[in-house]
């Protein structure tokens, strides 16, 4: 009775009639400040959201958290559903490279802040992570290509049984901003060929695994993958071959039109075509992925 | 214009003193009067308002918690004044892209004024259209309003929003909490309390920011409670006393960039341009900088539409005479300055944007080592930029701070914007964060230059 009275006191705006009955009314509902404080920041989820909770548990606050965590994700799904038409025009390409084995995704987002975010960061990561251990490995193949559509990458399950589309809906709930999953890929290559990754813009700290730009490129070497492997890749993201292409094949007639990788200039050393370049390595690129944020390649639209 | 509208009180209550008949609601009929008149006098100067001091701000906060509505909001509430005109929150949020200096940019701009100053009000969506606002020049925060919601609280991204405003620049922000209404006081001061927090943590003044409670709907609807709008204007009335505007230095050193000279035969040579800080007495000891030159001048005399005058201050454009200087050594670009005050460089970290193709930029990124024409103000000069240490390459539409040589020294100063040009097409601008120690360059030739070790 007492949370009634409470509820619709509160519910008529008056702070200071809030606060006097706060003060007066016994403490079983009444939330404390301090509990309201420590809970939010061992959690992260929303004032409103973790008030309910000690308000439901009066006040115990472990309890509180289980019940927040376990309602997590019917409210993930809930915020999911009702922010689902909003256009989701940034985001980031992840890449996860482990043995002869890599995946590539793109995670979309609203905002570049979120973007910029840790936890979306984290959050492509493991989607990335998520992709690559579905891998199914064949000796035999020279190299297995697999594309996911949205939904293929929302059925992915993960190590806690969750599926990729249940993380996602638990990061909207959080971040509280529309996302998408629109494509991934994983390639495993057979035992001579090796896969190297590369996530534009990185900095010389740590190569970094996500970015606005992703490429995977599968190369046949016998030395070990050097640095031009990865310079190579670097390339295909600035230079955004269409095809491989063979000495055959015709040069274009301006060189800075030239789509074809084998007749470019090499982005960091001009002096030399990517041909000469593989020769001098006595490299072979047998295929390459190249993913481009869809924000970045299709016009800008207002991202609310 | 203060001046004149005291004048028109003066002149109000003129009127309804002589006026028989009015004895009763006098105050209020002058009040109304004043008030017309004061309106009155706003419009015919709204295009302008010279006198009010300009101060730029900018929202910033997530995507649901009422950045859009606070702005129309303010112009709504500020509208009853005369001091704006209302924007609706559609026409704010479909604001159409912009293209300044070649750059699109997705942006709203808003202009209101308290009785203080004169506000332009950005309101972008993302990150990279501050940088790029940044960079065109277009608009340099003097201040930020950050939005939270008091159902939500901080969001993980408000952390990238507060370094946004680092990253341009801005030293001081208000905070406007907003849906006040939802949430009862507890929550409203937990929610205040990690604000502030997280304030400390960027390195803002956690203590003296100002923090204002409401909700920028109900001010929007006209609602008279304190949360609404009395909100509003407690909210500018806090921008007001604690967002500072750039000062207009008259203090500084004086600084002349060079845009013409010619020859006075017999004297000297007179250099024109306009005045962009401090003053300049006839007689007063000046220096000639640029194109690695250096040399000491006197300003023997000083004109300003071809009348001599004795002093003349930033903002005006001033022809001075410099006598003994012969002609050949002048070029369009180099600075006249107050001795001692300024020094020749020839490095400089900037951020810089990279134009795409569809803004007419390169199709194809840039690598480190990249040599090119570098414009700034009336001048040009060849450049060598180079990326921060570790990136491989700077992508079309990428922002990215770089280190920039040029051939020849020059006088550079902080937030001075400039552009970088290939084969006569505009691929990049940039604005100067940070001098760096001046090189020498062998034979003005990068190449002998071991960028490397630097």
């Amino acid at each position: 009775m007492s949370t009634l009275l409470l509820r619709y006191f509160c519910s008529q705006r008056s702070p200071r009639m809030t606060k006097q009955l706060l003060h007066t009314s016994s403490l079983v509902c009444a939330v404390e400040k301090e509990l309201l404080a420590r809970l939010r920041k061992q959690t992260g989820f929303s004032i409103g959201n973790c008030k309910k909770a000690l308000e439901m548990h009066q006040n115990d606050i472990a309890k509180a958290e289980v019940w927040l965590q376990a309602e997590a994700q019917s409210k993930g799904w809930e915020k999911a559903t009702k922010l689902s038409g909003r256009q989701t025009s940034q985001g980031l390409i992840g890449i996860h490279i482990e043995g002869k084995t890599a995946a590539m995704v793109e995670v979309n987002c609203e905002t570049d802040f979120v973007a910029r975010n840790d936890k979306f960061r984290q959050l492509v990561t493991q989607a990335a992570k998520e992709c690559w251990k579905g891998n199914t490995l064949n000796e035999d193949v020279i190299l297995a290509k697999e594309s996911f559509s949205t939904e293929q990458v929302k059925t992915i399950t993960t190590e806690d049984g969750k599926t990729l589309g249940d993380v996602l809906a638990l990061a909207i709930g959080n971040i509280g901003e529309n996302m998408g999953l629109p494509r991934a890929t994983r390639v495993s290559a057979g035992h001579d060929i090796s896969l190297v990754g590369y996530c534009h813009p990185s900095t010389i700290d740590q190569d970094a695994n996500t970015g606005k730009f992703g490429a995977i490129l599968a190369v046949k070497t016998s030395n070990s993958i050097s640095e031009v492997a990865k310079q190579l890749c670097v390339h295909v993201i600035g230079m955004n071959p269409r095809a491989i292409g063979s000495l055959d094949d015709p040069k274009a007639e301006n060189p800075e039109e030239e789509s074809l990788l084998i007749h470019q200039e090499f982005l960091s050393d001009p002096t030399r075509t990517v041909a000469q370049v593989l020769d001098d390595e006595k490299m072979e690129v047998i295929d390459f992925i190249r993913f481009g944020s869809t924000a970045v390649n299709s016009s800008r639209v207002s991202t609310k | 214009m203060y001046n004149f509208i005291r004048l028109s009180r003066k002149i109000v209550s003129c009127i309804i003193h002589q006026t028989p008949g009015v004895s009763q609601d006098t105050a209020l009929r002058k009040r109304q009067c004043y008030r017309a008149m004061v309106m009155m006098v706003r419009r015919c100067s709204q295009s302008a308002t010279p006198d009010l001091p300009n101060c730029n701000v900018g929202t910033i906060g997530h995507v649901d918690h009422g950045k859009t509505t606070l702005t129309a909001a303010i112009t709504r509430v500020l509208q009853k004044t005369g001091q704006s005109s209302f924007v609706s929150y559609d026409q704010i949020d479909k604001a159409p892209e912009e293209k300044k200096r070649g750059i699109t940019i997705n942006t709203a701009h808003i202009s209101y004024s308290s009785t203080l100053r004169h506000y332009a009000h950005t309101d972008c969506p993302g990150h990279a259209d501050y940088i790029k606002n940044m960079i065109s020049g277009a608009s340099q925060m003097d201040g930020a309003i950050l939005v939270v919601a008091a159902n939500d609280g901080q969001m993980p991204q408000t952390r990238e929003h507060l370094l946004l405003t680092r990253q341009i620049g801005v030293k001081k922000l208000v905070v406007y909490i907003n849906k006040a209404d939802l949430v009862d006081e507890d929550v409203l001061e937990l929610v205040e309390l990690e604000v502030r927090e997280l304030l400390d943590h960027f390195g803002f003044d956690e203590d003296s920011t100002p923090f204002i409670t409401g909700s920028a709907l109900l001010a929007l609807q006209g609602d008279q409670s304190p949360y609404g709008e009395p909100s509003v204007l407690r909210l500018v009335a806090a921008m007001d006393d604690y967002l500072e505007t750039p000062s207009r230095c008259l203090d500084s050193p004086f600084l002349l960039p060079i845009d013409n000279y010619f020859n006075v035969p017999g004297r000297g040579s007179v250099v024109t341009g306009t005045l962009v800080q401090g003053v300049v007495r006839k007689g007063d000891n000046a220096e000639l900088l640029g194109y690695d030159k250096q040399l000491k001048a006197v300003a023997s005399s000083l004109q300003v539409f071809k009348k001599n005058v004795s002093r003349v201050e930033a903002g005006e454009n001033v022809g001075i005479l410099l006598r003994g200087i012969r002609m050949e050594i002048l070029e369009r670009g180099m600075v006249l300055c107050a001795f001692g005050s300024q020094n020749l460089i020839n490095r400089f970290e900037a951020t810089m944007y990279l134009m795409t193709k569809a803004e007419g930029g390169r199709s194809r990124p840039i690598t480190s080592a990249y040599i090119q024409q570098l414009f700034c103000q009336t001048w040009n000069v060849a450049c060598r930029i180079d990326l921060s240490k570790g990136a491989k390459m700077m992508m079309p539409g990428d922002h990215e701070t770089v280190e920039v040589t040029l051939l020849e020294k020059m006088v550079l100063l902080p937030s001075q914007s400039f552009t970088v040009r290939e084969n006569n097409v505009t691929i990049a601008t940039g604005i100067i964060t940070k001098i760096l120690p001046t090189i020498s360059i062998p034979q003005k030739r990068f190449e002998k230059v071991d960028f490397d070790s630097l």
